[in-house]
């Protein structure tokens, strides 16, 4: 008897969650449909390793600190010329623009860096707060940020030049050759923006090039719908 | 007397060989000017601590062969590449280039995301409204100053909400 009440009781929760799972995934798949330059990448079943990485203060930096508020996150170094610091700029504009429209709602801004054997907490804060005084800079182990990235589906390889001009792309996991960091390497890297929800999690992400403009119509879209 | 004849001789001769070098140079320029026009030269501006700055121009060749640009020389920098920006997938790759080139009657258009010019560990970083002269060396044997002014990359502009680089 108790067996058998049991597993009614197992069933009815299971139908339960389905139900609720595929409403979910219903509900994210009309609000995907919406979105004009963005990809929900929400998975509830999957959550970001645990880590615990340094900010640009010398605070401590871990799961923690994305939860209980919305996040744009980005991921870049600092000798970048290029592509790293219009994604900057980028999220800057944005964060102005959700701001003159008056939303209730403005994500922070932290950018987490690849290359934290350059990028020290105090380089993160002089070259970051340049672009917007908002902006959150994150160093820390190398170890723990390329395990932080792969859910993100963010990735990075670096390239070492030789003085015949021949390049060498060494894997995240691979050690930097002797005096690499004197003469200098360049990264290739994945430029998505994310928005993370206040549980934590990987919500949406917007990969580059940026509009600013519309992606704070998605980012707007996103939270009202969440 | 004979001593007066040379060294009024000789002083003709520097005069004539200055007067034709002078000459020369001016053909030079006038002729480079021409055939290689930089357009809106500029340095994005950065944090004070940046390690790279980014340059960017358009360089229009009116010539009618393709040539190549080969160097830049900037005062106040450890080294300076040429770079290209080229997206693979979701990877974006920044690839050193050995030299830009620019098609006959034909430009290049360095800008963000592309083609740039990267300005490798500055003495010092320039302000917004700083300007600062650039030599490019181009294969031709042609070179060209110019004077690049320094400002932010992307701004909104009116109430359009548009984008500029």
């Amino acid at each position: 008897m108790n067996n058998k009440l049991l597993s009614g009781i197992g069933v009815v929760a299971l139908i339960i969650a389905i139900f609720y799972f595929t409403s979910l995934n219903k509900n994210y798949q009309d609000l995907a449909k919406q979105l004009k330059v963005s990809y929900i990448l929400h998975n509830p079943n999957k959550g970001l390793p645990f880590f615990s990485l340094i900010d640009h203060n010398n605070n401590k930096f871990d799961n923690n600190n994305f939860k209980g508020k919305w996040t744009l996150l980005s991921f870049i170094y600092t000798h970048c010329p290029d592509v790293c610091p219009t994604g900057l700029m980028d999220m800057s504009i944005l964060k102005s623009t959700l701001i003159k429209r008056g939303v209730n709602i403005v994500p922070n801004l932290v950018t987490i860096t690849f290359d934290p054997a350059r990028d020290t907490p105090s380089v993160l804060k002089t070259y970051l707060t340049f672009f917007d005084k908002d902006f959150l800079g994150v160093s820390g182990d190398q170890v723990q940020i390329n395990q932080l990235i792969k859910p993100f589906g963010a990735y990075y390889e670096r390239v070492v030049y030789a003085k015949n001009g021949k390049p060498t792309v060494l894997k995240n996991d691979e050690p930097l050759p002797e005096g690499a960091l004197k003469s200098g390497y360049l990264i290739n890297h994945t430029a998505w923006i994310y928005l993370l929800n206040p549980d934590g999690q990987i919500f949406a992400g917007f990969p580059a090039p940026h509009d600013p403009i519309t992606m704070a119509d998605d980012v707007e879209l996103l939270i009202k719908n969440y | 007397m004979f001593n007066k004849t040379k060294k009024l001789i000789l002083t003709f001769t520097m005069l004539t060989i200055l007067n034709v070098s002078t000459a020369m140079e001016n053909h030079h320029t006038n002729h480079t000017a021409t055939e290689i026009v930089i357009n809106d030269p500029w340095v994005r501006s950065a944090p004070p601590n940046a390690p790279a700055l980014g340059l960017f121009m358009q360089i229009n060749n009116n010539t009618n062969h393709d040539i190549k640009l080969l160097s830049v020389n900037v005062s106040g920098y450890k080294r300076i590449e040429l770079h290209k920006t080229v997206v693979q997938g979701d990877m974006m790759k920044m690839v050193k280039q050995e030299f830009m080139p620019i098609p006959a009657k034909g430009k290049l258009h360095l800008k963000p995301g592309s083609w740039h010019i990267m300005l490798i560990s500055p003495e010092s970083v320039l302000r917004k409204g700083d300007t600062v002269m650039i030599d490019l060396v181009f294969d031709n044997g042609l070179s060209k100053t110019v004077r690049a002014q320094v400002r932010n990359g992307k701004k909104m502009t009116g109430n359009h909400h548009s984008m500029m680089y």
